[in-house]
This record gives structure tokens, C-alpha cells and sequence, in this order.
């Protein structure tokens, strides 16, 4: 192993050690959940805003997309749901 | 031929020419490696799907020598992709497995979107796995299989093993699989703390986003990413050094989302309340009792394994499977040890593989060449 390599491994290591030890402390956890939970209703009040704006010209929002796509997957998963139990009947009709 | 001083002039004048061709070849596969061609194909070990449901596919890898009577099924994780089992030809454990003389399958869960937000343990334990194994027997005529998990494969298949009596089980592999959600690290911490929240991860579609579990993973060890791209600088030239390079990190980065459902039972029960440390856990409105399979169990954990440390993988080998049928394994290397890298192939897979084999029946081998494994547990073919 040459020499550069040698001394940019020990480095990565000096540097790594601390740097780990800094991002699976507590304190960088609390952060991490402070700031999803500070995206989500920044993005919320965005929505809520980009919505009203889009309403106001007869447009669909994201928020209205997400919502029928949320309806849809409730759907389809309801269909899947309904074909596994005929499914079943069908085979338990033929092993009788 | 002449023996060279190690000083001499013709040595020096090697050393430059070997430098300069290196150099070239630098040049050359860096070019490759910035614009992102040449990538090598990854999972390309013929198979065919035998089963299907929903999203979740059976796949049946073709050819091999199949010179025993049990199959062997992989159950994946739920968190990446199945392909790090099959990286690239000649680096794939499940081409190894094949050509050992194993009639090899896998489960193979594809990428949740919406539709599988819903999915729960239950889901993966009731309704595919003891559906996957009936096409397995179907297809194949066999009474029993092998039946290996990697990672929350791992969960899975022992929960089947033991959630279903009439399981057909001859050996049930567990690798790297996590059990002890105390000893997962600083992230499982943080959720068994209440710092992190179930619902903090989820996005809108329900599920665990890709890029939310691959962060975690990075952040286990953010640095090392600069050790790695000093290492393949400085292996540039070597054309398979630089194809594995690319295989690990397209798989590294390849995340797929978790079901929110399961991701829900997962914090409550399994990190949380660390229910799988009890030998029990309530499924599907029954206890599943972890030592009611009759199956022989193997715990297999890697030694440097960051993912799933050994302490985390460890009590399997004393809560799963009766106590006169247990067995335990450890290997060299880290948590994609099953995988990739050369301990996989010269120690991790020829070790695996020699137990399955002495734990299962020969079958009339069918075609293609025969293994036998040295004194080394490297392969050797034999004519």
C-alpha cells in the first residue's frame, strides 16, 4: 500500500472516529427529528398556501394528487384483497 | 531466467513501464467511472419467476449440477435489494450456491410503493412465504427445504418455520439476522428512546422513503466514503477492482421503501419492546413460540458486521429452534459478507455451503459439473 493511501486511511479514521461519534450521539438525533418534524409542517403551510392559490383557479394541488392517490392504493388494495378470497373459494371449490 | 536486484536498472525500468501502464489504465477506467459507463450488469444469474403474488416473485435459478435432494430458498430482507446476493457473474453467492450442487430459489419482495403500505409481518410470514414454499415443493417434488434469511429475511423465515407447523423445514439458515434490538446501535436507539418516531419516517406514501434508510445506513459511518474512494484511486487501474467497486456501491445506494405497516410493527414490537428476546411473538392472532420448528438451525453472524452486530444477531443461536438443533457460525467480514468481497467467496459461502450440504440428502446428481470442496473450502471443479 503506498504511502498517501496509508496516511489518508489513518486520517479518514482521526476525523471518522469523532465524526461518528458526534452523529449517533443523542443530541444529533434530537435534531434529526426537530427537523423532519419542522420540514413537515413547513411543507404543510406551503401546501396549505400553493393550495389555495391553485383552488382559486380551478386547479388541482399536490395535496389533492396525493389524496387520490392515496384513494386509489385503498382501492386497489381492497380489489387485491377481494381476488385472493375468490381465489381461495375457487380452490378450496376444487379440492371439494 | 535472470534474477533482477531489487535496485538494478532493469527493476527501475519496470517499475516505470508497470507505473506508466497503470497510469494509463487510470485514465482510462476514471473517465469510465465519471461518466458512468461500463457499469457492470448486476443479478444476471439466469432464472426464471416460478410464483408470483402481488409484488413478491419466486425466482428459480437455472443449470448447476443439483446434487442434493432439498432445495434452497433465500428469503431476502425487506430493507434492499435482493441482488447483493447476485451481484455479478463469477462474484454472485447465488451462482456459487447453484454450482455447489444446490437447487437454488429466491424471494425476491420488489419495491413497495403504496399498495404495500399495508403490508404487515403477517403479511410476508402467512401469506407469502407458506404460499412461496408450496410452489417450491410443486415445482421441485421435494418433501423439505433449506430455508436461508438474510438480515429481516431472517425474521421472516424463522417466523414461518415456527408460525406453521406443517412448514416443510430440513434446515433453516439464519444470517446476520437481527434479534436483539438493543444492541442494533445508535439509529434503533434512538427509536427505542422515543427520540425518533415511527411517523417521523414515513412519508406520504405510506411507506419508509429509500433514501431515509439509506441516510441511516451512511450515517452509521459517514467518513468512510473518502477511505473508499482513496482505495479505488488508488486501484483505478485494476478493470475487476473497479467493477466491484461499482457493483457494492450501486447496491450500497439501491434502497427500496420499508412498509409503513411493518415499519410500525417493527418499532413498536421488535425495537421497542425487543419482543423477539421473549421466544415469542403474538402474529397474526397466535404466539408464535420460536423453538416449536423441527427444523435444524444455523446461526450464522459476520464478524465486523456494523449493520447487524454480533451481539444483535447472537441470542438466535439460543431462541430459535430446538435446543438439541441448534448451531452457530461465525464468519469473517461485514454485514454484505454473504455477498461480496473475497472472504465471501474463499471462506464465508464454501463454509455455508459445506454445512447445508452435510445437513441435507444426496440427491442422483442431474447435470452439469461436480464441486467437491477442498481442504481450504475453496471450490475445485472435478471432471
Amino acid at each position: 500500500m503506498p504511502l498517501w493511501l496509508k496516511l489518508v486511511l489513518r486520517a479518514e479514521r482521526a476525523v471518522g472516529t469523532r465524526v461518528e461519534s458526534a452523529v449517533h450521539s443523542d443530541p444529533y438525533f434530537d435534531l434529526v427529528a426537530l427537523i423532519n418534524r419542522r420540514k413537515a409542517s413547513l411543507t404543510g403551510s406551503v401546501e396549505g398556501v400553493s393550495k389555495r392559490i391553485l383552488h382559486l383557479a380551478n386547479l388541482p394541488a399536490g395535496t389533492d394528487i396525493r389524496r387520490v392517490r392515496e384513494q386509489l392504493a385503498r382501492m386497489e388494495r381492497r380489489l387485491v384483497e377481494l381476488s385472493k378470497e375468490l381465489e381461495e373459494q375457487r380452490f378450496e371449490r376444487e379440492l371439494r | 531466467m535472470r534474477a533482477v536486484s531489487p535496485g538494478s536498472p532493469t527493476d527501475l525500468l519496470a517499475r516505470v513501464n508497470r507505473d506508466m501502464e497503470r497510469s494509463l489504465l487510470r485514465a482510462r477506467n476514471g473517465v469510465r467511472y465519471v461518466r458512468g459507463t461500463n457499469r457492470p450488469k448486476l443479478g444476471v444469474t439466469p432464472k426464471d419467476v416460478v410464483w408470483q403474488r402481488d409484488k413478491a416473485q419466486l425466482w428459480r435459478y437455472r443449470g448447476g449440477p443439483r446434487r442434493f435432494e432439498q432445495p434452497l430458498v433465500i428469503v431476502t430482507s425487506l430493507v434492499s435489494r435482493s441482488y447483493i446476493l447476485d451481484l455479478m457473474p463469477t462474484s454472485s453467492s447465488v451462482e456459487f450456491l447453484r454450482d455447489y450442487g444446490f437447487d437454488v430459489f429466491m424471494i425476491d419482495w420488489g419495491i413497495p410503493d403504496e399498495l404495500e403500505a399495508a403490508n404487515r409481518f403477517e403479511t410476508y410470514v402467512d401469506e407469502y412465504l407458506p404460499r412461496a414454499i408450496d410452489a417450491v415443493i410443486r415445482e421441485t417434488g421435494a418433501k423439505e427445504v433449506t430455508l436461508v434469511g438474510y438480515c429481516l429475511g431472517g425474521v421472516l423465515a424463522f417466523l414461518y418455520a415456527n408460525g406453521h407447523q406443517d412448514a416443510p423445514i430440513r434446515n433453516l439458515v439464519l444470517l446476520a439476522t437481527p434479534v436483539n434490538y438493543r444492541e442494533m446501535g445508535p439509529m434503533v436507539a434512538a427509536l427505542v428512546e422515543g427520540r425518533l418516531d415511527a411517523d417521523d419516517l414515513i412519508d406520504a406514501t405510506g411507506n419508509v422513503p429509500a433514501d431515509v434508510l439509506y441516510s441511516g445506513f451512511y450515517m452509521m459511518a459517514p467518513t468512510t466514503v473518502v477511505a473508499q474512494n482513496a482505495t479505488l484511486l488508488e486501484n483505478l487501474w485494476n478493470d475487476e477492482f473497479v467493477k466491484g467497486f461499482q457493483a457494492v456501491s450501486q447496491w450500497t445506494r439501491d434502497q427500496v421503501p420499508f412498509p409503513g405497516a411493518a415499519f410500525r410493527q417493527m418499532v413498536d414490537d421488535l425495537i421497542r419492546r425487543n419482543v423477539l428476546m421473549e421466544g415469542s411473538w403474538r402474529l397474526g392472532g397466535r404466539a408464535i413460540d420460536f423453538t416449536t420448528t423441527g427444523a435444524t438451525v444455523l446461526n450464522v453472524m459476520a464478524s465486523a458486521d456494523r449493520v447487524v452486530p454480533r451481539a444483535a444477531a447472537a441470542p438466535a443461536g439460543e431462541l430459535v429452534g430446538r435446543p438439541d438443533r441448534r448451531e452457530e457460525m461465525v464468519v469473517k467480514g461485514g454485514h454484505a459478507t454473504f455477498g461480496t468481497g473475497r472472504s465471501a467467496f474463499k471462506h464465508t459461502l464454501p463454509r455455508l455451503a459445506d454445512w447445508i450440504g452435510s445437513h441435507s440428502d444426496s440427491g442422483h446428481e442431474t447435470k452439469g459439473k461436480r464441486w467437491k470442496s477442498d481442504s481450504s473450502s475453496s471450490l475445485t471443479a472435478t471432471p
